[in-house]
């Protein structure tokens, strides 16, 4: 097991920079998403540490070994492609035994590790077939296991998910991260889905103009982002924009409804930013609530509804269970779940914000 | 509406004639037992088959054609696919200028440049002796082909791969070597395939680059043609054509199949 | 550094073309100014005389008008044949367009010599059309298919025509068959979705194979030579004869020059006037 270590890590191509100074350590085992849209740097990212790009400065250090210069053949790492960049002219057998080859591990011991590999993603059936021959799924499942066949230090996923249908991507997704605990491997995802990172990861790590905007575990992204960019592109963020009352943490609704909110605020009057996620916000009737509105777009999803509410803190979207409906049009009161609702950095009156 | 459709297929059916009547009329002519290209043909026969066969001419310049072909081919192949190998995975904002240079010799006028070459040669005292220019000559008309056909190939194929075998452990060499080269080898194939057609069949630079002694087929079949009209340079051209045919065929059982 | 080293991998094929093409074309451009001498192939100084000689003789200045027509009327027939051709293939199933596209590079695969003897074999006084015409009784003295223009401007679009069909096909084949099924569902019918949206799109590859052919008919030498018999004067002929035979370097440099840069300049207006504004 190997632990990461990125310092200051940039790259440029001649004006543009690519990375502007990436600092992220990654302890042994561990599950880390590289979280972005594109163009963020997170591809650049893991290039870097591929050893396909050169760093334009900065190190990169496995286990203390500094492996910034290396070529990619010396750095001893898996990876996974968003194509799968499977070698079309071998069988699966001989593509997994491949990256053994190149080790000179011996032929008879290629033969057992190989098939082990192949048992290991439920291939065993399929040594002598083709890529062309496989599913998409199953390319997917020999590509990892390709990956995974040298016993690398460090596993590396591009974008793995991205060419299969959706059903087969939620079972990929478990199957990617059982394995990977079952094997301890210490794992770089990137992905621009939200959903994968959050489900699949330890730690997710959002970018954004080759800066980390933030680092931390799903729940931590979701609940207390750092800054509005990160809560809009992790999932729906309702931003309401609402004066603070005297003593600090408190929050005063259109219509004269204060809320104690829990995270800490340290500062008092002028106004504050604070998000809050549409299922953290209930849907009751007019008079219950803490913030009255109208229907304005109701979408049915199965599982759950989501409502485009009109309120005067703006357009709300709230999601609730489908046990009552509400029709579009129709009156109703909003309640929040003042426990979560996430003060945002962004303080001062609207004039100072707008400027 | 209903008119059209039936005359369009006409117009293409014609189309299509058109193309191969050149090359069918060479062939049955050199069937033509008679003396003189006359037609209807005076019965059919191989004899003028026999008679190129005895003509030491057309041998040679046959031998002397594949020879030269085959030189100009082998170095359009090494350094095409090196030009092509840049092109696709390093050229940055250079990569047009890259292409149209490499592509200079099939865009300029053949004579031309020929003539160029010529003037060139014989300014830096080499003229055309040693066949250096001729060589030179056949290598920038082969080269495009080579380079046209590998970039293809290369651009058909996804990146990544190569990059797999390499954080697999194969160094830059052997990731070329064991996972490139196979992948690309069927546009290999058709590059080389067309340069040596194209060196084999190039007329303007070996016309004017060939010096003295012996000369490239299509030299020695134009210089025949214009003073002879005996059914033998059909049959020079149907074994040439023949030729071709035998050499994309093998190529394409080779490898063809992807 | 990467760069650096993969710069290696150009290196030849930029030293070949710099040293073969560029400086010969350079050298050339340079001799058509050169002074015309006997008995070698230029003498010292410079002077206009090759362009003199040219515009002023009008054995060799008719030439390039001659040239231009042959070029001209060679990429029309080439375009109105390789058209419905191209449009054939592009739609066509996957068996067949492997078939038709044999067919249409058949001519590449065999010499130019050979192709151009054979139209000299379809088209001579004795050739396989006049005699099948006298034996059916449908004419008296044969037909002058060859040594004129008719002859040589087939020849050549036979010899050229798989430049045309080329770029047509790929312009065509880039074209996402979505966009005529939309045209369709729009009400146009397929005359007007060939007139406004096949025709239009394909322009690029119009433009292209237009200029391909041209360029190669105006400089081709041995489809004039043989199916002209000589009787086609066309300048790529006197350029050759003044440098090869005569052994008038600045003379025939300066002739192929004009040549290049009317065919430049007739290019430049083509593409002018058939400008694509919207790629």
């Amino acid at each position: 097991m190997t632990e990461v270590s990125l310092l200051s890590l940039t790259k440029s191509y001649g004006k543009a920079a690519a990375l502007k100074g990436i600092s992220l350590k990654i302890g042994h085992g561990e599950f880390v998403s590289l979280l972005g849209p594109s163009g963020c740097g997170k591809s650049t990212t893991l290039k870097c540490i591929a050893g396909f790009e050169d760093v334009t400065d900065g190190k990169i250090l496995f286990d203390n070994r500094d492996i910034s210069r290396k070529l990619p053949e010396d750095r001893d790492i898996g990876m996974v492609f968003q194509s799968y960049a499977l070698f079309p002219h071998m069988s699966v057998a001989q593509n997994l035994a491949f990256g053994l080859e190149m080790r000179r591990v011996p032929k008879d011991q290629i033969a057992a590790r190989v098939a082990r590999a192949m048992e290991m993603v439920q291939l065993g059936a399929y040594a002598d077939r083709y890529p062309k021959a496989l599913s998409g799924g199953q390319q997917q499942r020999v590509a990892l296991a390709r990956a995974l066949v040298i016993e690398p230090a460090i596993m590396l996923l591009d974008e793995p998910l991205a060419n299969l249908d959706a059903k087969l991507r939620d079972e990929m997704r478990g199957f990617i991260r059982d394995l990977q605990k079952r094997v301890g491997i210490t794992t770089i995802y990137v992905t621009h889905d939200q959903g994968e990172a959050m489900t699949m990861s330890d730690r997710v790590v959002v970018m954004f103009d080759g800066e980390i905007a933030q680092a931390a575990a799903p729940e931590t992204v979701y609940d207390r982002p750092a800054s509005e960019r990160v809560a809009r592109f992790v999932g729906n963020a309702n931003i309401l924009e609402l004066p603070v009352a005297g003593q600090g943490g408190q929050i005063v609704l259109p219509g004269g409804h204060a809320l104690q909110i829990a995270a800490p605020v340290p500062w008092a009057g002028g106004r504050l930013r604070v998000m809050a996620r549409p299922e953290q916000i209930a849907l009751t009737e007019p008079s219950a609530g803490h913030l009255g509105g109208r229907v304005a777009r109701r979408y049915f999803s199965g599982g759950h509804v989501e409502y485009h509410v009109d309120t005067d803190c703006g357009p709300l979207i709230v999601l609730c269970p489908t046990s009552r409906s509400y029709a579009e049009g129709e009156a109703v009161g909003l309640q929040f779940d003042a426990e979560r609702l996430w003060p945002m950095q962004r303080t001062g009156l609207p004039e100072e914000a707008a400027a | 509406m209903r008119i059209a459709t039936p005359l369009l297929t006409l117009f293409r059916v014609l189309v299509y004639g058109f193309l191969l009547a050149p090359i069918v009329i060479v062939v049955l002519a050199s069937l033509n037992a008679g003396n003189f290209l006359t037609f209807p043909p005076q019965g059919l026969s191989l004899r003028w088959f026999w008679t190129f066969l005895q003509n030491d001419v057309f041998i040679n310049a046959i031998v002397y054609s594949a020879v030269l072909a085959t030189a100009a081919t082998s170095v359009s192949l090494v350094l095409g696919t090196m030009a092509a190998l840049y092109f696709v995975r390093h050229a940055g904002r250079e990569a047009e200028a890259v292409r149209i240079g490499i592509l200079l010799p099939l865009i300029l006028p053949e004579i031309l440049t020929a003539i160029a070459l010529l003037f060139f040669f014989y300014e830096i005292g080499i003229g055309t002796s040693y066949k250096i220019a001729l060589f030179t000559g056949h290598v920038l008309m082969t080269l495009p082909f080579v380079f046209l056909n590998v970039t293809t190939a290369l651009q058909g194929r996804d990146d990544s791969i190569e990059l797999a075998a390499r954080t697999l452990g194969a160094s830059r060499y052997t990731a070329f070597r064991r996972i490139t080269l196979p992948l690309i080898s069927p546009g290999l194939a058709t590059g080389g395939v067309f340069a040596f057609i194209i060196s084999f069949d190039t007329f303007g630079i070996s016309f004017i680059l060939k010096g003295t002694g012996s000369a490239p087929l299509p030299i020695q079949l134009y210089d025949y043609l214009r003073f002879n009209f005996t059914p033998e340079a059909a049959a020079v051209s149907t074994v040439s054509i023949l030729l071709t045919l035998l050499l994309v065929t093998a190529a394409d059982l080779l490898f063809g199949r992807d | 550094m990467r760069r650096l080293r993969a710069s290696i991998l150009i290196l030849p094929s930029a030293a070949l073309i710099f040293l073969f093409i560029v400086l010969p074309y350079v050298n050339v451009l340079v001799m058509s100014f050169r002074a015309p001498a006997d008995g070698q192939p230029y003498g010292e100084g410079f002077s206009l005389q090759g362009y003199v000689q040219f515009f002023s003789e009008s054995y060799y200045a008719l030439s390039l008008p001659q040239s231009l027509l042959l070029g001209a009327l060679t990429t029309a027939l080439c375009l109105i044949l390789a058209y419905p051709v191209a449009l054939h293939i592009a739609t066509a199933s996957k068996r067949w367009r492997g078939i038709l596209y044999g067919i249409v590079l058949s001519p590449l695969l065999v010499g130019i010599v050979v192709r151009s003897y054979g139209w000299t074999i379809l088209l001579g006084n004795s050739g396989v059309i006049n005699s099948t015409l006298r034996e059916m009784g449908l004419i008296t003295r044969p037909l002058p298919l060859m040594y004129n223009n008719f002859g040589v401007v087939l020849a050549l679009a036979h010899v050229f025509l798989p430049f045309m069909v080329l770029p047509l096909l790929s312009s065509l084949q880039a074209m996402d068959p979505a966009v005529q099924q939309a045209a369709r569902s729009l009400g146009a019918g397929r005359l007007t979705i060939f007139r406004r949206i096949t025709l239009p799109i394909s322009m690029p590859g119009i433009q292209s194979g237009c200029i391909l052919v041209f360029v190669l008919a105006i400089s081709s030498y041995v489809t004039p030579a043989l199916v002209g018999g000589m009787r086609v004067k066309t300048t790529t002929l006197l350029v050759v004869d003044a440098l090869i035979d005569q052994f008038q370097w600045p003379f025939g440099s300066a002739m192929a020059l004009t040549l290049a840069v009317s065919a430049g300049i007739v290019v430049l207006v083509f593409a002018r006037l058939t400008r694509i504004k919207w790629s």
